[in-house]
């Protein structure tokens, strides 16, 4: 069943007037307090001087006037396509537009033998990858997890070779510095046939989180994205205020804090390369007022990442936003819930690129095989939601309810088998409807153990590289593949 | 007044107005005022710590209790004899080269500042040399490194090989914490403590002074 990309909108936690209201408060953000840079930006903050942004070098301050904002913004695309390696895998990011995927960069798994937890590494990272892979409803491969075991000079071709191998959905991460993003655009690009195919059907993307909140501008993920713009990669702007801490407590106040820190970041960028593809990608989140750490969890989480998407839907402007992240430290029932809120908020709330959707736990700190297995169902269902209930003649079906007449049944006619495979969202495989006596005859498994015993069977199969054999040699003469 | 209740609950109540008018009240009885202060204040902010600790109370609570314990203390310190102005030991604090996060080091730094440690708060992005430098011109008794991200925290332990290339090793306490810390990541770079939160940080602090 492909339920990737469908149109939703049905859950709207700002009306109209609200987002009106919210953007413009933004803007006031921008004119009036404006933001602030770290040192080393100079090139930076001279291109948004000579485009007409004020700037204070004293004071370390740029603010923006509303023309430029818009002038600027307007020059963003509308829609992105984010490419796999497998067309089939292609992301068409506009509107409404659905899909969720991995996010994330977990340091601990659950270990898939043992239970129990311990340093991810570069296998890891290459098995759920492989995971993702076979998931039909992960639409798309956000590096999970980071390599523990290995150098950050290597650090960065690493990621992407061990996700591009497993794997053939789009694929996307953060690099940790110019070098590692030459390096990466450069093996893509011996994929791809060149820079230039690349460009045309971009499969990898990168995450910059250029914004260290509040509104402050970092300079090495500046650097990283506006490098990214001049190549033609598209970026994903992350930025991810908690509430209460790095943003005002409220949840108005953290969305037009941030929806200011990305008109500023998307500017940027197309001053850098006018139409350069991105992603909007406010994050709106939650400090724990108890312990100042992140409430991944949190209903609001849902809530507040739906309206993010109609801020930047406001600005035509794709997005990349979180949910199904669980402050559980085990897929239990807590992680069940809290995972099925968020993705269904903003699933409804018509995000384009949701990310942190599956695998996670312990908000963005652990992953656990199992848990994509979950999630992966979960975002099935939710996907689900989108589609809605199809009502034209073949639906409604009077023709049947004719001919099978009071007091018969369904089971055989025609018009059941037709539509059985279709109407419902069939499952994949790991939600248990058995009868409590089939269910103990096999094992009385919970979903943890099934859940397992899937990823089992799924990371057991052959194990065929994305990557073309001629291209792979080349690419560990050139690089120090570590896999 | 000869128990300090009063000033304690009137801390944990966030009462900055009331606390002041009590430690003058105080000092009008005659009460030491090193006595007002370690028996009343830094007592006070120690049940803060565990109230923090336990998550009886929410962070910005704890920060407005630091704010009046602050005040409280600049009414007592032109008061204090010089012995009493020692303070139990000279922490250096900062988050490690390469990470920009401070929220949850700022919060460490002002706990161990109100538990009567004084704290030189380096800031962020801060190079291992740095810390050598700073560990000698302050003679520092402890040494706190801070870490978010999972790509720095190779940093904190490089910044303690360059603590003991320096020989200063066996002068300070090495303690390290950040959201992806654990006490195992901790024992393996070889650290002599790590904390989980800033109440417990402060009391570890404490300890290894004492």
């Amino acid at each position: 069943m492909n339920l990737m990309g469908l149109q939703d909108g049905q859950y709207r936690p700002l009306s109209p007037e609200q987002i009106e209201t919210v953007h413009e408060a933004s803007l006031k953000i921008l004119e009036k307090t404006g933001i602030t840079y770290e040192q080393g930006l100079e090139d930076t903050v001279q291109l948004l001087e000579d485009n007409g942004a004020a700037i204070d070098r004293d004071k370390k301050n740029i603010k923006f006037s509303k023309d430029m904002i818009a002038e600027q913004v307007a020059r963003a695309p509308e829609k992105v396509v984010l490419c796999g390696q497998n067309p089939k895998n292609d992301l068409h990011l506009t509107e409404n537009r659905v899909h969720l995927g991995t996010g994330g960069a977990a340091i601990k798994i659950l270990d898939p033998k043992t239970g129990k937890v311990r340093s991810t590494t570069l296998k890891d990272l290459y098995d759920v990858s492989r995971l993702v892979d076979q998931l039909d409803n992960i639409h798309f491969l956000v590096r999970p997890c980071i390599a523990t075991d290995i150098d950050k000079a290597d650090y960065d071709i690493n990621m992407f070779y061990a996700c591009l191998a497993a794997s053939s959905k789009h694929v996307m991460a953060g690099v940790n510095d110019e070098q590692g993003l030459h390096n990466v655009i450069e093996m893509a690009s011996m994929i791809a046939g060149g820079p230039d195919k690349l460009a045309e059907k971009p499969f990898i993307s990168v995450i910059t989180s250029f914004a260290i909140s509040p509104l402050k501008l970092c300079t090495q993920s500046t650097h990283i994205m506006q490098e990214a713009n001049r190549n033609r990669i598209p970026v994903a702007l992350s930025s991810a205020p908690m509430a209460g801490s790095t943003s005002p407590l409220t949840m108005a106040g953290t969305l037009a804090q941030l929806h200011a820190e990305q008109l500023a970041g998307i500017t940027i960028c197309q001053l850098t390369r006018p139409g350069a593809p991105l992603l909007y990608g406010g994050i709106p989140g939650m400090a724990n007022l108890k312990t100042m750490g992140y409430s991944g969890g949190a209903v609001e989480c849902g809530m507040m990442n739906a309206s993010i998407h109609q801020l930047s839907n406001h600005i035509k402007v794709p997005n990349y936003n979180s949910a199904g992240l669980s402050d559980s430290k085990v897929p239990d029932a807590q992680a069940g819930y809290e995972k099925a809120f968020t993705v269904l908020l903003a699933s409804m709330g018509g995000a384009n690129y949701i990310h942190h959707s599956a695998g996670m736990l312990e908000s963005m700190l652990t992953i656990a095989h199992e848990q994509f297995v979950i999630d992966d169902e979960i975002i099935g269902n939710a996907c689900k939601v989108l589609k809605g209930i199809d009502i034209d003649a073949e639906h409604l079906a009077l023709e049947v309810i004719d001919s099978v007449g009071p007091g018969g049944n369904f089971m055989t006619s025609p018009h059941t088998m037709a539509h059985m495979r279709k109407e419902y969202y069939n499952g994949n495989g790991v939600t248990d409807r058995k009868s409590r006596e089939k269910w103990e005859q096999d094992g009385s498994l919970d979903i943890r153990q099934r859940a397992l015993a899937m990823a089992k069977k799924l990371l057991a199969g052959p194990k065929p590289s994305h990557i073309p054999e001629e291209i792979d040699k080349e690419i560990k003469e050139k690089f120090n593949i570590l896999l | 007044m000869t128990d300090f209740n009063e000033i304690k609950e009137t801390l944990v109540n966030l009462d900055e107005q009331r606390l002041i008018e009590l430690v003058n009240e105080a000092l009008e009885k005659d009460i030491p005022p090193g006595d007002i202060l370690n028996k009343g204040l830094i007592a006070g902010m120690d049940i803060v710590g565990e109230k923090m600790e336990n998550e009886d109370m929410f962070i910005p609570e704890v920060l407005m209790a630091a704010k009046a314990m602050s005040k409280g203390v600049e009414i007592l310190k032109p008061l204090l004899s010089d012995k009493e102005t020692q303070t139990r030991g000279s922490v250096i604090i900062g988050t490690v080269k390469g990470d920009l996060h401070d929220i949850g080091k700022n919060l460490v730094a002002m706990m161990m500042e109100s538990a009567g440690l004084t704290v030189h708060n380096l800031g962020v992005d801060i190079a291992p040399e740095e810390f050598v430098r700073m560990i000698k011109e302050k003679n520092a008794g402890i040494l706190c490194l801070s870490a978010l991200l999972t790509t720095t925290m190779p940093m904190m332990k490089q910044t303690i090989d360059a603590v003991v290339e320096s020989g200063l090793r066996d002068q300070v306490k090495i303690m390290v914490g950040g959201a992806p810390v654990t006490q195992a990541f901790a024992d393996d770079i070889g650290a002599d403590a790590f904390a989980s939160d800033a109440g417990s940080a402060a009391k570890s602090a404490k300890a290894l002074v004492a």
